[in-house]
């Protein structure tokens, strides 16, 4: 039997098949990348190898490299500090409401969440549409039209309209996450607390806080590593302008490549894009790991 | 005297409990109409003439629906065209990711080999790795191969970057089941493939649903490796609807918000159906990934 477990033929025929599609477009494409990296080509036609000049460029020149690098930190920090408690509060409360009103709640929730990334960009371009989009219509109509904006034309608050954009969109999934894990706390806890005499604040101190430490760990490192991996709702409402004001990684290499005509540097980004989301998410795993469970 | 302070005192209580329910229900109903009310008014000026979008009005009432702009969706949106290749799509790739996950979660957890570790973790690696940094090397290489415009194009490098999370999944359950009733299977002379399809699969089932689910969504709603690989309409996705059709038709909002509510109808009607599922799929999915 353990022979059996050993067979070797056995385990190439269970193994091959998934490592061989997975190599072969997901690990292979970043070195021949690598390789396209070292090249001036510009997508058609004939191109030298120039070493290493397009990855010292990416790395220690272009600005707009680094703006992009900032603004994934920005959304990861609205992220985690506008988002996450939101979600956290509403899956506290929903969790308290109980019955067919709380399957309502949770449901309803999450339905941004399944339509695609496509319908829900387009929709917000039109929300955010300076002639007759709704958000516009709602400020004029509560008496705040000093506010209005062209809000992904102006340079001042595009940034921001995607964030929220992108936090709006992924608010289902957070609240989900901090709803199961609230839901996986023993209501005896709950229990004993109200028998102490604990008020509801108290509780979330002393009991669901600490309960939750590792999904908030886990929710929050899934936060920071997707914030550096955005790309269809900019690429879809932005394109990463004004100027460069909404640019991020994955959309200015795609630019770079298919727009700007030059493939051997959009390579170049690729490469040391992969090298950055392998160290930030090993980085935030070390730092956000739960310890104590 | 001690009763009726106390009862007092529960009243209050209970008076102060409802107040609290209302402010939660009150709230939570905010936020949902956040959530949802765009989408509302996109369905509402999907029904109107492209002109009465620019009335002051948040929702409008739409008297005599104007059903022409569904009918513009479904004859130049392709909606239909595009949702056969969406089904065939989602149904091959999904099939693969589950098929191949559990063969690999088997080789790497059950199977007794050195390296068997090493492999596990590097198929995990591709957690990390942004989908986004692969594009531009694979557009070159299916161009190679001559499979850009095919199925292929799609099927590949789904089934690819939803193994790491799939294999994850799977193998992870597999930890937390004991190898005992495989053990007697293998000793009365049962072959790896058919114990593996007879009876590890059945036993996987909440680990499959979650694979099937979560792969799902992401296959369903890709967009940008279905608009860089294919150079044709033939095998587009229904994602692509949208953005094809905001191109042909620029200034016909109306319209444009048809196709929109059309190619989030399916994924919205699957949704409701198995919403339970669904969310307990994510949920399990998330926090083990």
């Amino acid at each position: 039997m353990d022979r059996i477990r050993r067979n070797k033929y056995v385990i190439f025929a269970l193994v091959f098949p998934g490592l061989i599609i997975y190599a072969f477009a997901v690990l292979y494409p970043i070195f021949k990348s690598f390789y396209y990296g070292m090249t001036d080509w510009k997508g058609i036609g004939e191109f030298n190898i120039i070493g290493l000049e397009n990855y010292k460029k990416v790395i220690f020149e272009d600005k707009v490299f680094v703006t992009s690098l900032i603004n994934a930190a920005v959304l990861a920090i609205c992220t985690v500090l506008i988002q996450h408690p939101i979600a956290m509060f509403f899956a506290i409360i929903v969790d308290k409401l109980g019955g067919k009103l709380e399957s309502f709640f949770r449901a309803v929730l999450f339905i941004p969440c399944v339509i695609s990334i496509v319908v829900t960009s387009k929709m917000w371009v039109n929300v955010f549409n300076s002639s007759y989009g709704l958000l516009n219509k709602f400020l004029d109509a509560v008496h705040l039209g000093f506010l209005k904006h062209d809000w992904l034309g102006d340079q001042h608050v595009a940034l921001y309209s995607v964030v929220f954009v992108i936090m709006w969109q992924g608010f289902g999934y957070a609240f989900l996450i901090y709803y199961s894990g609230i839901k996986g706390i023993p209501e005896e806890l709950f229990e004993a607390g109200r028998i102490d005499g604990a008020n509801s604040w108290q509780q979330f101190i002393n009991i669901t806080y600490p309960m939750l430490k590792p999904v908030i760990l886990v929710n929050v490192s899934i936060a920071i590593t997707s914030s550096l991996k955005q790309m269809e709702p900019i690429y879809l409402m932005t394109n990463g302008g004004p100027g460069t004001k909404t640019q991020f990684v994955a959309n200015y290499l795609y630019t770079q490549a298919f727009t700007a005509q030059k493939y051997g540097y959009a390579n170049a980004i690729a490469v040391v894009f992969v090298v950055i989301c392998l160290i930030t998410t090993v980085v935030v795993q070390k730092i956000f790991k739960p310890r104590d469970i | 005297m001690a009763e009726t302070v106390s009862n007092k005192h529960s009243i209050r209580g209970k008076i102060k409990k409802k107040i609290f329910r209302y402010i939660q229900i009150l709230l939570c109903s905010v936020l949902t109409v956040g959530c949802i009310f765009p989408l509302i008014w996109l369905i509402n000026f999907s029904l109107l003439k492209a002109n009465e979008l620019f009335g002051p009005k948040f929702l409008v009432w739409p008297k005599n629906p104007h059903w022409e702009n569904y009918r513009l969706a479904l004859t130049d949106g392709k909606v239909p065209q595009y949702l056969v290749n969406s089904v065939i799509v989602a149904v091959v790739s999904v099939s693969l990711i589950v098929i191949l996950s559990v063969m690999m979660s088997y080789g790497f957890k059950r199977m007794r080999w050195r390296l068997s570790n090493v492999f596990l973790n590097i198929v995990l690696l591709g957690f990390m790795i942004p989908i986004h940094a692969t594009l531009l090397s694979n557009f070159i290489t299916f161009a190679d191969l001559k499979i850009q415009d095919s199925y292929f194009a799609l099927i590949i490098p789904y089934v690819a970057f939803n193994l790491p999370q799939a294999t994850f999944i799977m193998s992870g359950f597999m930890d937390t089941i004991p190898d005992a009733v495989e053990e007697s299977a293998l000793m009365d002379g049962c072959s790896i493939f058919r114990l593996l399809f007879t009876i590890v699969l059945p036993i996987l089932k909440p680990a499959i649903m979650t694979v099937i689910i979560t792969a799902f969504l992401n296959v369903w709603n890709e967009f940008i490796m279905a608009a860089t690989y294919l150079t044709s309409d033939r095998y587009r996705t229904l994602p692509f609807s949208v953005y094809n059709f905001s191109g042909m038709y620029s200034s016909n909002y109306s319209a444009q918000f048809a196709v929109m509510a059309l190619s989030a109808f399916p994924s919205l009607i699957a949704y409701v159906i198995l919403n339970k599922h669904i969310t307990k799929g994510i949920a399990a999915g998330a926090v083990k990934g």
